[in-house]
């Protein structure tokens, strides 16, 4: 039984510098513990909570496991590697930054195709063309083809892509992508845009609290104490 | 997740003995295809449905390769290895294991990992003939590994493309129709737009170039776009060209002005799917649903009634076997004849037993031309369940 509550952050970048600047405007001040590029720590004043300062995506899998009681991460982490998401986490409160919109976007010269429907009648004559369905590359695949099918669309195939995914149709190694933007200028760069109808999900850093996580009398009490400071309820 | 039964291995062996004896007994040479196949000529090939379903992954070499979802196209690759003009007949017979991932988690009744053994015939120079000879071989298997009972359900996706070739619509909404057989909810959907309201969203599309493209000038309308793109800063990248994209907008300029789908149009299509008759009364209730029609239909519905007799004449019961308009739907790459055996302790969603025509397949794994080609196969762990009494 765990008796202290694990509250992961995220471990660098600006997510770190937000999560902290999030806590500070409770008077929270996140501390590291032993070595100052080590990845523990705790928060002054509180006590019964280990800090583990990791990367945003394996948080998730922290959450989904109940290694980390609480955590702070991206919701598109959270759909996009857990499957059945709502009954392992409980998202508690988007925060503000982190912000990042999941799109399909495709080739701007593409003028015939503005919704997702219109990928349907063009992946037809693109199938007669080229002897292959539309490859989509993206790092979304869960998300991706959840989204596509409710579409209806079903006649292309994901590749997985861990990086430069905007590049990809320029490159000839794809020829649409789900991927994330901010502001649009990269997908602009790389001679993209998002559909009229093809935002996934508009994403953002949330506090999210592990269902699955063991939550004894002294992890709850923690939790509370935690949450009571943050104006959260639990 | 259910707890997988234990397989009585050497009981399956056994099993698989004699269902290859009889296909090499039949002149099908047994093969042995790779296990392990390159995912991106099978992914393409399949449909989605079992392309979610495919374990895919990525060697130390970085090569995407994929545990084979089933034993049809890797023994196609087989073929082509062999032959890569695609021009002698060839019998194969198979047995091995195949590989699908379970969403809902692994059991006996869906295993991830199966054996399938089967046959695969390539080149035949008459299709009836060919069909008829590989239900009645299947058939002949099972029986000899101790099926004694069983339900047989055909379908013929040939029919499908004569009805929809008959149909009166444009041939870029026949495409899309066709395309979406594969997927009944989305194919219902299309078939409503198209007989309601075809007209798809203009928001977007340059009204200046759509104005200026000529429907019947393919080459001045890939012109136009490539001026409009340059003309507007925008790159062409990618794989699809100029032309499609041309060929995409006179579609949607076109769809715009055409009248929906005629009300008896859509009732044939709509009809003929729901068909479901003795598959000896089949042929007389579609020339009820046709009328007198075209040659294509026609001869769709004569070649399906020819392979009935062939069957019958080899000396299956055809009094029990039902037709279903809808079967076939499931499997991305049939294009004719297509069967299932089902036993009674497993139910209609669990066949023994299924194949059928598959003749654009071998093109679209790297055959230089369509290649007539028809295929059965058993799922052995079922047989092997319904020959011992036991219920899943």
């Amino acid at each position: 039984m765990s008796t202290r509550l694990t509250f992961a952050v995220p471990s660098k970048g600006r997510l770190m510098e937000q999560t902290a600047e999030f806590l500070a405007e409770s008077g929270l001040k996140l501390k590291k513990v032993g070595h100052d590029r080590g990845y523990r720590g705790e928060i002054e004043g509180l006590d019964g909570i280990d800090v583990a300062f990791i990367s945003a995506s394996e948080i998730v899998a922290y959450l989904n496991s109940g290694r980390a009681h609480i955590g702070v991460t991206g919701e598109d982490l959270i759909r996009e590697n857990i499957v059945d998401a709502d009954d392992r986490v409980t998202l508690l409160k988007p925060l503000g930054f982190g912000r990042a919109d999941v799109v399909v976007a495709v080739p701007n010269c593409w003028m015939d195709v503005h919704a997702v429907a219109d990928l349907e009648a063009a992946s037809v004559v693109f199938r007669r063309e080229h002897g292959r369905p539309f490859r989509v590359a993206t790092k979304y695949l869960n998300l991706a083809r959840r989204f596509l099918s409710g579409k209806g669309i079903a006649d292309y195939r994901i590749v997985e892509s861990l990086g430069a995914t905007e590049g990809t149709p320029a490159a000839g190694t794809a020829d649409l992508i789900v991927d994330i933007t901010t502001t649009g200028a990269t997908l602009a760069a790389n001679g993209l845009r998002v559909l009229d109808d093809g935002v996934i999900l508009r994403s953002q850093a949330n506090l999210v609290a592990s269902k699955v996580a063991d939550w004894s009398p002294e992890t709850t009490k923690a939790r509370d104490a935690l949450f009571a400071r943050l104006g959260i309820s639990g | 997740m259910g707890a997988v039964q234990p397989v009585n291995f050497e009981a399956l062996e056994a099993q698989a003995r004699t269902l290859l004896s009889v296909f090499i007994a039949a002149g099908y040479e047994a093969v042995a295809p790779e296990t392990i196949q390159p995912a991106g000529v099978f992914l393409n090939v399949v449909g989605e449905a079992l392309r979610g379903r495919t374990y895919v992954f990525t060697d130390l070499n970085g090569e995407e390769l994929c545990l084979r979802p089933d034993l049809t196209v890797p023994t196609c690759r087989l073929y082509l290895q062999r032959y890569p003009a695609a021009d002698r007949e060839a019998f194969y017979s198979y047995n091995g294991p195949a590989f699908r991932f379970q969403p809902t988690g692994a059991d006996a009744s869906h295993p991830r990992e199966f054996r399938q053994a089967g046959i695969e015939a390539f080149g035949d120079k008459d299709a009836g003939e060919a069909d008829a000879r590989t239900l009645v071989l299947i058939l002949r298997a099972v029986q000899q590994a101790g099926l004694s009972a069983w339900k047989l359900r055909v379908g013929d996706i040939g029919l499908f493309d004569a009805i929809l070739g008959v149909a009166d619509m444009p041939d870029r909404w026949r495409r899309r129709l066709r395309h979406q057989f594969w997927r009944p909810e989305a194919f219902r959907a299309e078939l409503k737009r198209l007989s309601t309201e075809p007209a798809r969203s203009m928001a977007g599309v340059p009204q200046a170039l759509i104005d200026a493209l000529r429907p019947d000038d393919p080459v001045q309308a890939e012109a136009l776009v490539a001026e409009h793109l340059q003309a507007s800063g925008v790159e062409l990248i990618g794989v699809r060209s100029a032309a499609e994209i041309a060929e995409g907008l006179l579609a949607i300029a076109a769809d715009a002005k055409a009248p929906p789908l005629k009300p008896e149009t859509a009732a044939l299509i709509d009809t003929y799917i729901r068909t479901r008759a003795p598959a000896a009364e089949a042929a007389a209730a579609l020339r009820r649903l046709t009328g007198k029609s075209s040659n294509g239909l026609a001869a769709a519905i004569d070649a399906y009634e020819r392979r009935c007799g062939l069957l019958a004449d080899s000396g299956v019961d055809m009094s029990g076997v039902d037709f279903s308009a809808e079967f076939g739907r499931s499997v991305g790459y049939y294009t004719g004849f297509v069967f299932e055996v089902l036993a009674d302790a497993l139910g209609p969603s669990s066949p023994v037993a299924g194949g059928g025509r598959y003749d654009g397949l071998l093109k679209a794994v790297g055959a230089p031309r369509d290649v007539p080609a028809v295929g059965g196969a058993v799922h052995t762990e079922r047989l092997l369940t319904v020959v011992r009494g036991g219920r899943r």
